[in-house]
């Protein structure tokens, strides 16, 4: 505790896809994650503007990860879900402080 | 010329204070995942050391279906809690959840801590670190 040692993937996706990124990221060296269900706000005029049609049915995978690992397990989930594939990912990560639970 | 010194004098000084003010508190965002069953047990537990502001979101594990058919289990309904808690209490609040994911009966769970880098709003502040001072106006 106190250093920080694991990072938090969080990505959010069209609903149906947590399966296929959640393979991805277990082939990265992630061990499990947790998906919640949401609904996205993109406008119109952004669907236009950017040739994108929005599903607003969303999923977002949460992933612990360690920190050495997080490289690996952001480039494979983009590999498989970035923004131009059909579910449409955003991907990013935060920093822990703290964890409890996670065995090493 | 002197005048305009003089304001930028004065505006460096405030400026100055504006970060001195800063409160010296620090939150930090605890996103706990456990059993559905277990959920209100832990949303208890964090409350206790100060945690003003919690929300529960419905959520599910990622083990995939063969594997849930594999070992007979049916669901994988999990409760993400996200909490607010000061800085100070995470060592004790990450020490006792350890214990806890350990020890209960089917009460195992993760749970991560990602530092708040700001808070708008001096009562939203007070409300969030549970500073009565700052309620109060003080």
């Amino acid at each position: 505790m106190g250093e920080h040692t694991h990072e938090m993937v969080f990505c959010i996706i069209n609903s149906g896809f947590s399966e296929t990124v959640m393979d991805a990221a277990k082939e990265a060296g992630a061990r499990g994650g947790t998906v919640m269900s949401g609904h996205g706000t993109a406008n119109k005029e952004a669907e236009e503007k950017f040739g994108i049609p929005i599903q607003s049915d969303k999923e977002i995978l949460m992933i612990i990860v360690k920190k050495e690992l997080k490289d690996d397990v952001l480039s494979a989930i983009y590999k498989v879900a970035g923004v131009d594939s059909p579910s449409r990912g955003i991907v990013f990560s935060l920093p822990v402080s703290a964890t409890a639970g996670i065995k090493d | 010329m002197s005048d305009d010194n003089e304001i930028k004098k004065t505006a460096k000084r405030q400026k100055e204070q504006k970060t001195t003010n800063l409160s010296p508190i620090k939150l930090e965002l605890v996103v706990t995942v456990v059993e559905k069953k277990k959920a209100d047990f832990y949303a208890d537990l964090i409350q206790s050391f100060g945690a003003n502001v919690q929300i529960k979101v419905l959520s599910k594990g990622t083990a995939s279906e063969s594997v849930l058919d594999y070992l007979g289990l049916a669901e994988t309904d999990k409760i993400t809690l996200f909490s607010v808690v000061r800085k100070d209490k995470i060592k004790p609040l990450m020490e006792t959840l350890e214990e806890k994911f350990r020890t209960i009966k089917k009460g195992r769970g993760i749970s991560a801590v990602v530092p708040l880098s700001s808070v708008i709003g001096k009562l939203a502040f007070g409300f969030l670190s549970g500073e009565q001072r700052m309620i109060e106006g003080d």
